[in-house]
């Protein structure tokens, strides 16, 4: 695991401060959707589909940090749309920044080197650039729906490491990836010097425009099993290793939906990153009102029937390492020897 | 209950009762384009909607309108119907147009 030791210390004191105090349900990353404008549209995306007249709206700063006061995680994910694209990433990120928050930008990279030229950001420990690459460049080229991204984040990413900020990636695989492909993808990623890797499978979202890859539970299975089960020594993934067991089905895990909560210009979403099920005007109302007892693997809701995307199941995964002594040593184990 | 025809875009649902209402506010809710709220008086609210509360002690819905910057909200007990008036911006074919192309390129 690549995760730097400090940001691993914040976190677990977090979720022990958290547990000691009873508390149930608790947050653990902040999904930050300040806009859903992209400049790609890829095939496997359910996010960007709206009227022009939405996606020309953005947050406020002051919008996005009463939404991180408001719930407290150590950690904010900025997804999108692009968020390179949102006028004010710079300032939102250094007041991030100046709050502690461990920040992952997620970016498809075709904006970085003119953002990192025009010296919006800093490097600093608290901020990663994660950058969307779902494989190598034929892979990723068509997944994105455009020829010409791999090479532009490749070199995106090159800049960005040369300058002293912290890069990790983040791939979604999709039915039909071939499972040598995706190894040789990874010792790409580790060759060009990113921090780690995030992978997760794609989550079937009802409004995107490619319906036919979504992965099957099963077909998830032994599509990471294929991939992980026998790791190279290089390869580093910024994530639990406890969740890459689960997508290889080792654990059977339900979803913690309240984990990452997701934050956009409609309110506080229900109940988690993919599925939209109505708007809290407030974090303490999103936790009361949402049903959870409706969603979940083992709920029989058809939309989580497959679902085993990273923001549902990676808290839990926390949750395993930090609930028992069992989970903490299944994490020590896998982090050490380096097999999930 | 009011059947919806397969594609709900340029759709005016005529609704009989709350029954109806209901489930035209639901499939308004899970549409991804703008639509029209017409009021019981004859009133209209156009914008994208983007939530609503069946449970909340005086139900709404929620609308972005594309002139203004705050939300607007629209008591349930006051709306006639909801005509789908905006384009359907998820039934686009992007996929497929981008599969097209990358097969007439390679052909070329
Ligand atoms: S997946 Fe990311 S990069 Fe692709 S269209 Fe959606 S928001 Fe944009
Ligand atoms: S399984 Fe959990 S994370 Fe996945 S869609 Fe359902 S509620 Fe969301």
């Amino acid at each position: 695991m690549s995760v730097p030791v400090a940001q691993m210390w914040t976190v677990a004191t977090y979720v022990l401060g958290q547990r000691l105090r009873g508390r149930k349900r608790y947050p653990l990353v902040l999904m930050l959707e300040p806009l859903f404008r992209c400049n790609l549209a890829c095939a496997g995306c359910g996010k960007i589909q709206y009227p022009a007249h939405v996606l020309k709206r953005h947050l406020s700063v002051e919008d996005c940090l009463r939404a991180v006061d408001e719930c407290g995680t150590p950690m904010v994910s900025i997804p999108g749309g692009e968020p390179l694209m949102y006028p004010e990433i710079g300032r939102l990120v250094s007041e991030l920044v100046a709050r502690r928050k461990y920040v992952y930008l997620c970016t498809n990279a075709i904006l970085l080197e003119e953002k990192l030229d025009a010296g919006l950001f800093t490097p600093s420990k608290y901020l990663s650039f994660s950058v969307h690459m779902d494989g190598l460049r034929e892979e990723h080229d068509e997944a994105v729906c455009r020829e010409g991204v791999y090479d532009d984040a490749v070199d995106a990413i090159r800049e960005a490491l040369r300058r002293g900020f912290r890069v990790t990636t983040n791939t979604t695989l999709f039915e039909g990836v071939d499972p040598e492909r995706v190894r040789k993808f990874f010792d790409t990623m580790m060759d060009l010097g990113v921090e780690g890797m995030m992978m997760s499978p794609g989550y079937s979202y009802s409004k995107a425009p490619d319906q036919d890859h979504f992965l099957r539970r099963k077909r998830t299975h032994e599509l990471f099993r294929a991939i992980l089960d026998r790791p190279k020594r290089h390869w580093k993934f910024n994530q639990s290793p406890i969740f890459l067991q689960f997508l290889m089905g080792k654990h059977d895990f339900s979803c913690t939906p309240w984990g990452n909560p997701t934050y956009n210009m409609f309110g506080w979403q229900k109940p988690c990153y993919l599925l939209q099920e109505g708007y809290a005007k407030t974090f303490a109302e999103l936790m009361e009102t949402t049903e959870w007892d409706r969603y979940g693997h083992k709920s029989g809701n058809e939309k989580c029937r497959d679902c085993m995307v990273h923001c549902g199941y990676e808290p839990t995964a926390v949750n395993h390492t930090f609930g028992s002594l069992r989970g903490f040593r299944d994490t020590v184990v896998a982090t050490v020897t380096g097999r999930p | 209950m009011i059947a919806p025809p397969d594609s709900v875009e340029g759709w005016e649902p005529d609704v009989a009762g709350p029954a109806d209402l209901a489930r035209v506010i639901e499939l308004a809710f899970d549409y991804r384009g703008d639509v029209t709220v017409v009021g019981r008086d004859g009133s209209e609210w156009f914008g994208y909607l983007f939530n609503r509360s069946a449970a909340a002690p005086d139900p709404y819905v929620e609308l972005l309108d594309p002139a203004g910057d705050a939300p607007v909200r629209v008591r349930c007990a006051d709306i006639r119907t909801i005509r789908f008036t905006g384009r359907d911006t998820a039934a686009g074919k992007s996929y497929a147009a981008w599969l097209e192309r990358k097969a007439a390129a390679k052909d070329a």
